[in-house]
Order: C-alpha cells, then sequence, then structure tokens
C-alpha cells in the first residue's frame, strides 16, 4: 500500500483545479477545501512517492505547498466551562493555532469543570471527548490546581491528554496527562507574544508527535480501509453530504471519521457502502450514533479484527 | 499601568503573581476603569480556594446635572422650556426623568439637540431643571467594578462577598464558605492601603 504524506497547499483560485485533477490521477486525497475570496487552502494526502510531482505543480502554480503533520486528526479542546474567564482567550487561541497543521478542532465547554473541589465531568461529556483522537484540557494559573486538583477531569478519558497551563512544570508533574505544555494559562488577552506563540508552537509540536505515535502504534496492526478512502467513497456514493453546510463535513480521525449527517436517516446507507473490492462498510467498521448532534460516528476496525485489509 | 498609585498582587509562587497581574491588568484596561482606581491590592491562595481584594477609589466625576450637559431656557408666553443638549451620551437618563416628571405626552423632541416641555410654570421648572441630577457616574462605577471582580476571580470561586462604601471596596471570593477572618484580612488590606500601603 502507498504511503500518503499529508500536505497544506496555499494559493490562488485560479488553474487550481489542475492540482485537483493530478492528485486524483497519482491516487490522493483531498480532505479539505476552503475557498476564501481568491485564496483556496487545500488539505491533501500525497502519496510519498510523488510529492515532487505535486511540488512542481505547485511552484507552477505559484502556490506554497507545506506539510501539515495533524492533518486527518480530529483534536477535542476542553475547557473547564464557557464562561468569558477561559475563552475566547487562551482556549480559542489554542484551538485556532493546532488548525494550522492541518488538525480539525472541537472546542468542548464542560458544564460543571471550573474550580478546585467541585469541579466535574459528566459521563456524556466524557464519551464524547473519547470520540477524538487527542483531547487538549487548557488549564488555568495555579500549578496548585493542576498538579492536586484539576487531573480528576481525566477520569474516564481514554485518548491521549495534553494539557495547557500557565506554570512551567513537567509532563511527570501532572498526574495522567501525556503531555504538558506551560505558558498558556488564563488570560484576557490575545495571545501574540513572543513567548506565547512560541509556546503555541511547542504545542503544536508535541501533539505531532503524539499523533505520529499513534499512527506507529496503527502501522503495527493497520486499519481495514484508509479513512481517506472511506471518505472518498462516502463523497461519490452519498452525494446528499454536499449539501451540508457545516465546515468539515467529513471529518476524518486517525481510525476513522465523522459524517455530519443525521444518524437516523443516512446509517443504513452508511453501512451499506460499497467498495470495489466487493465488501460494504459495516463488514470493515463500527458505525454509531456519535454524542456530538446527531452525527454518525464511523471507527474502522483494524486488519487483526477483519483478517484482511482493502 | 504607572497611574495606578499601588498595584500589588501577592501569592505563594511569584510566577502565578504575574500570570493574575496581567490578567487584572487586562481587565482594568478593558473596563476601563484604571482611571478610577487609585490603589489596588490582590492576594491569591490557592492552596485555601481564596481570593481577597481590596481597592481604594479615586474621586470620580460628581454627580451630572442638567446644566452640565445641557442648556435650559424658559419661554413665559408659549408656556414651554426649551432643553438645547450640548453632550449626547447623558440623553437616555435625561429622557427618562422627563418622562416621570411630565408624561410623555407633554414631551417632544424636534431634533436631534432639543427637548421641548410644555408646562404652566415654565420659570419655576426650568429652575427646577436646572439642578436635577441626570446621571451619576458613580452607579455606572458600581457596576464596573462588579463586573471586574468577577472578571478577575478564579472562575470556581463562587462564593462571594463584597462591601462598597464611600471610595472603599472589598471583594473576597472562595470556592468554600466564606470564613470571618478572610473578610477582616482583606479589611485590614483596606486599612494598610488608606495608610499609604505597600508597593
Amino acid at each position: 500500500m502507498a504511503v500518503l504524506r499529508p500536505y497544506l497547499y496555499t494559493g490562488g483560485v485560479h488553474k487550481h483545479g489542475l492540482l485537483i485533477e493530478l492528485l486524483e490521477d497519482l491516487g490522493g486525497y483531498i480532505i479539505q477545501q476552503v475557498i476564501t475570496g481568491t485564496e483556496v487552502n487545500l488539505i491533501m494526502l500525497i502519496p510519498e512517492k510523488d510529492i515532487p510531482v505535486v511540488k512542481k505543480q505547485s511552484d507552477e502554480l505559484l502556490g506554497i505547498l507545506v506539510e501539515a503533520p495533524l492533518t486527518g486528526v480530529e483534536i477535542a479542546v476542553v475547557s473547564p466551562t464557557l464562561a468569558s474567564h477561559h475563552l475566547p482567550h487562551s482556549a480559542c487561541d489554542v484551538a485556532e493555532y493546532l488548525r494550522h497543521p492541518g488538525a480539525n478542532t472541537n472546542m468542548i465547554g464542560l458544564a460543571r469543570g471550573m474550580g478546585r473541589r467541585v469541579s466535574l465531568s459528566m459521563d456524556y461529556e466524557r464519551k464524547l471527548i473519547n470520540e477524538h483522537d487527542i483531547a487538549v484540557f487548557t488549564f488555568g494559573s495555579f500549578s496548585d490546581c493542576i498538579i492536586n486538583k484539576k487531573p480528576k477531569l481525566f477520569e474516564g478519558i481514554e485518548i491521549p491528554i495534553v494539557v495547557t497551563g500557565g506554570p512551567d512544570l513537567k509532563t511527570e508533574d501532572v498526574p495522567g496527562a501525556d503531555l504538558y505544555v506551560g505558558n498558556i494559562g488564563r488570560t484576557s488577552h490575545r495571545l501574540r507574544k513572543t513567548e506565547e506563540v512560541s509556546a503555541l508552537d511547542k504545542l503544536n509540536e508535541e501533539v505531532g508527535k503524539i499523533a505520529d505515535n499513534i499512527r506507529k502504534q496503527q502501522a503495527k496492526d493497520p486499519l481495514a480501509v484508509l479513512p481517506a478512502r472511506v471518505m472518498k467513497e462516502i463523497e461519490n456514493q452519498i452525494p446528499e453530504i454536499r449539501t451540508v453546510l457545516s465546515p468539515a463535513p467529513l471529518t476524518l480521525q486517525l481510525n476513522g471519521l465523522r459524517v455530519k449527517l443525521p444518524y437516523d436517516e443516512f446509517h443504513e446507507r452508511l453501512e451499506k457502502l460499497e467498495f470495489d473490492e466487493g465488501v460494504t462498510l459495516s463488514e470493515l467498521a463500527n458505525i454509531s450514533r456519535s454524542k456530538m448532534k446527531n452525527y454518525i460516528l464511523i471507527k474502522i476496525k483494524s486488519k487483526s479484527d477483519v483478517g484482511f485489509t482493502i | 499601568m504607572d497611574s495606578l498609585e499601588v498595584f500589588a498582587v501577592e501569592s505563594a509562587i511569584a510566577s502565578e503573581q504575574e500570570f493574575y497581574r496581567k490578567i487584572i491588568e487586562d481587565n482594568l484596561a478593558s473596563l476601563k476603569l484604571a482611571p478610577a482606581i487609585g490603589k489596588i491590592k490582590v492576594v491569591l491562595r490557592p492552596e485555601d480556594s481564596l481570593f481577597q481584594m481590596a481597592i481604594l477609589l479615586r474621586d470620580v466625576g460628581t454627580r451630572v446635572t442638567t446644566l452640565d450637559i445641557a442648556d435650559v431656557e424658559a419661554k413665559p408666553v408659549a408656556g414651554e422650556i426649551i432643553i438645547s443638549i450640548k453632550k449626547e451620551q447623558y440623553i437616555p437618563e435625561l429622557l427618562g426623568k422627563l418622562w416621570d416628571r411630565y408624561g410623555k405626552a407633554n414631551i417632544s423632541q424636534p431634533d436631534r439637540w432639543t427637548v421641548a416641555i410644555s408646562t404652566d410654570k415654565p420659570e419655576e421648572e426650568a429652575a427646577f431643571l436646572k439642578d436635577m441630577m441626570v446621571a451619576d457616574p458613580r452607579h455606572r462605577l458600581h457596576e464596573n467594578l462588579v463586573d471586574f471582580a468577577i472578571r478577575v476571580t478564579p472562575e470556581g470561586f463562587r462564593v462571594r462577598y463584597h462591601l462598597y462604601k464611600g471610595n472603599q471596596f472589598i471583594f473576597v471570593a472562595s470556592e468554600e464558605a466564606l470564613k470571618h477572618e478572610w473578610i477582616e484580612e482583606a479589611g485590614t488590606m483596606l486599612e494598610e492601603l488608606t495608610k499609604g500601603g505597600k508597593r
């Protein structure tokens, strides 16, 4: 199977169709296409050996092609509540910055996450967070809270946990966290000072490493089908997806995807989604109702479960 | 921020102190409170879930009367009072008071800068109107101060105490039931500020 690498193309709208056509010929995938005015952003997966070809085409179009290591990763940015104490700064800044390298982020404000003794998360919230690939918790400025009180919010979270906060702590200090990034604590201003931006850069870099680790683990027991391929088949076989107005109607995850169509109406058609090899999607993946609105969540089974890959 | 005579934030860990100093600065700026505050001291004790703040206010603007914002002219022959507005920002408050006193039917606004009142005793009423209190900036300041206090306090500290008297403001917040000592401590902080305070 060809190894696909994630890239982000930024350039003018003029003739960008050439790039899309080239990518289709090479067997790559367009993950997301955002056209704003005269500018176009394409997030795509390119077969590794063909990267120079795409690079050449992008140079001809005078666009910029950069690697986007978080492509196909859905990240939950969890803030203790949705009150003005945490939003829009710094939680939104974190979410926005994570999108630069291609991630899809969802902001989740817990109902009762604030405080020290009183903070708690609900079963529903934990399940919603667990639907994502990585959870980023944005905490405040007190090391005492981050070390002793807040980690109870991690209970029941099965995905990698990244914590941001003000004080300069080590990851080992924060029980239950897979990564701690300091200097992004509670603020009432936009994060744009040098040390704040470099903290955000560090966050992106480290989250990228976590995503790579998950990919490496997956490579040992690969998925039965690539999420990007399922995405393409859905686009071909379920045309209604084009009428969805959500920013990313099909959101890729490392081991599946979220389909932003109502579950009751569409889940049967998704189960019967057919691939060229003659298998249907229900044989390769678990299709369930997402905790987010009434969307559909597809989690692809691994090769060891299904017995083959396509 | 140097316009503040005293701006102290105390906490056991120096770096956390800096974070809070910045949060307070930002909120002071966004609520435009800095000119109104003379001295401010904040004490944070996360291990006790405690936030204490004492503020000494500067003399804020005095009450605004009609004469400060408009010219009042009595027209005895026509049975009218003409108010020519000079400062538009207080019109809502002024109109509210006039409606209460004369009724909406007796008040007209021929243009943006003029309010006409028809009355039987124009001269007496005009004399009264000239000294009528239209707005009290202290009231607006109070609202802003409470808003400010809630914004800078850690969100989980929902048990709050506040005192606003003269030019003194005390705010204590915690997650647990408030202890009397905590409020007294805040009172002591305020006394220190009044006596000169430590920078």
